[in-house]
């Protein structure tokens, strides 16, 4: 079964318990004190003391990740849709897309909050914010690398500026889309918690602040581990989602590697 | 009776900073059933002459008529078969097949299941272009051009990327399918064999701009079979082209 054996689990896996080990004899080594370097033993320990607690932060990250990745994502894809369909407007919009990810987010959450209250807006715009980019980019860049014979094609066989979009355009931009929505996936987990950071009241982020500033590093590493695991399902699952909607794409890349 | 496909006058020239005049006043026409060949040194604009027929740009001067309506610049009124490998390729070959019907309006998977079955085709149905060969490929993109309902059909040099048994076995392949319901054919060649093994006429171009300099009935009787290049006309009929490509060529 090629699908499965390109998955591929286990030297990963192998190479993420060969590290915990070295870091935990590393520890006992030094004689770490805790609140310098806990040890991963000491850490999955406090994990499942802190379990209930962390699970309602964790859910609330996991919430606003999500809702501002959707957003982000439809805001990216629309705005890609409609730069491309309409030149003259790329060319004004694009630099101001560009700058748009020069806003230090820092400086950006406390106004925000300012102006939207303590609630998930501010959030989830600020997710937005980082989100919508990459898709944007990478599904301009799609659309414009759109083979010119297929596209000559289309146009001798009497295909419509719909037809082409829909049946020619999207189709091979698709690839491209995955691309950019795999790097807004791994943004949105970060963008939740560094917004939280900057003001909230629940979610991985505000436990963080305060287990940093109580000296609980070994608290710090379960939220670090946390936020790690929820990147790497979202990643995941959009990994499935593009060998399920691209795979005619995925097929030949795992042809190349199976021919290696 | 009207002629499926009429030009008169056709010439063209791309602008740009190197002003390339690629047509000069070219006239020609298919007759209904007809497979009529252009034969052209390459860059003689034979598929810029394609390109004009299904309207992709404007001619400067002369009309196309398909079936005596005036075409210039308009779109949809042919079958076309183009030069580049033009699959796409995320769609399985069925959606493929069936990818002008779908732009014209009526989609008939039955046939096309039944067309990729004549076509040797059958088993590849849900498989995606990539895994076919060029030969089998070509194949698909010429059955799709058949399924599709304009009934003049423009083929640009369908087998100019194959190597020389493929191409052979696909000749063979493309006049049994091609028999099975004459449609009307205008082909791309710039081989002098195979211009007269498939074609009824064979207009033969200039280097650009592009002229006709001579038209050749060929007198093969049809269901035609590959013995007849071994024929005394063919071979006399292709050393005469041969020579009138060359002094063609010289005049430049
Ligand atoms: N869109 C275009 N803009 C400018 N020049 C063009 C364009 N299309 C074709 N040409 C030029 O016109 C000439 C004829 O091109 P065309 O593709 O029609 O030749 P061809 O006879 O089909 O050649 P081949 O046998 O190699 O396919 C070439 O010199 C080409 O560079
Ligand atoms: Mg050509």
């Amino acid at each position: 079964m090629r699908r499965l054996s390109s998955w591929r689990l286990g030297p990963p896996i192998m190479a993420i318990l060969l590290i915990l080990v070295i870091w935990q004899i590393c520890v006992s080594l030094f004689d770490m004190p805790a609140w310098m370097l806990p040890s991963p033993v000491q850490i999955i320990q406090e994990g499942i003391a802190i379990y209930p607690r962390l699970l309602g932060h964790t859910l609330s990250t996991i919430q606003i990740a999500l809702g501002g990745f959707a957003i982000g994502v439809s805001v990216g894809i629309l705005l890609a849709v409609a730069l491309h369909l309409v030149p003259q407007v790329r060319q004004s919009v694009y630099p101001l897309m560009v700058l748009s990810q020069n806003i230090p987010i820092i400086a950006l959450a406390p106004l925000l909050v300012l102006w939207f209250g303590f609630g998930d807006l501010p959030k989830i715009l600020i997710i937005t914010l980082v989100c919508f980019f990459p898709v944007a980019v990478s599904l301009i860049d799609g659309f414009r690398q759109t083979s010119p014979t297929l596209k000559n094609y289309m146009q001798m066989i009497g295909a419509s500026r719909r037809q082409i979009f829909f049946k020619l355009e999207w189709p091979s931009a698709l690839p491209y889309f995955f691309s950019g929505l795999k790097i807004s996936a791994t943004y949105s987990v970060m963008g939740a918690v560094i917004a939280e950071w900057l003001g909230a009241q629940e979610g991985l982020g505000v436990f963080m602040t305060l287990a940093s500033s109580a000296f609980r590093t070994d608290q710090v590493f379960v939220a670090i581990f946390v936020i790690m695991a929820i990147s790497l399902i979202l990643f995941g699952f959009i990994l499935l989602l593009e060998k399920w909607l691209v795979p005619w794409d995925t097929d030949q890349k795992e042809a190349h590697k199976d021919g290696e | 009776m009207v002629n499926k496909l009429e030009i008169d006058g056709l010439t063209h020239t791309f602008g740009g900073q190197n002003n390339v005049h690629v047509l000069d006043d070219l006239s020609l026409s298919v007759a209904e059933g007809e497979f009529v060949t252009l034969l052209g040194p390459s860059g003689s604009g034979k598929s810029t002459i394609f390109n004009l027929i299904g309207g992709l740009f404007k001619p400067d001067q002369g009309d196309i008529f398909i079936e005596g309506e005036r075409v210039n610049g308009q779109r949809g009124h042919i079958s076309y078969l183009p030069q580049q490998d033009s699959l796409l390729p995320w769609r399985t070959i069925e959606d493929n097949v069936v990818l002008v019907q779908e732009i014209t309006g009526k989609v008939d998977k039955a046939a096309a299941r039944e067309w990729l079955e004549r076509a040797g085709l059958g088993g590849y149905g849900a498989s995606y272009p990539d895994v076919l060969s060029g030969g089998m490929r070509q194949r698909v993109a010429f059955i799709r051009s058949l399924l599709s309902p304009q009934e003049l059909m423009l083929l640009d040099e369908p087998f100019g990327a194959l190597d020389e048994l493929t191409r052979l076995d696909m000749q063979d392949w493309l006049l049994k399918i091609w028999e099975m319901d004459r449609r009307s054919v205008l082909f791309i060649t710039h081989s002098i064999e195979e211009a007269l093994y498939m074609s009824d006429r064979i207009l033969i171009l200039s280097d650009k701009p592009a002229r006709i300099v001579r038209e050749i009935e060929v007198p093969f009787a049809r269901p035609r079979h590959h013995d007849i290049t071994l024929d005394n006309t063919f071979n006399q009929l292709k050393r005469e082209i041969y020579q009138m490509l060359k002094v063609g060529n010289q005049n430049d």
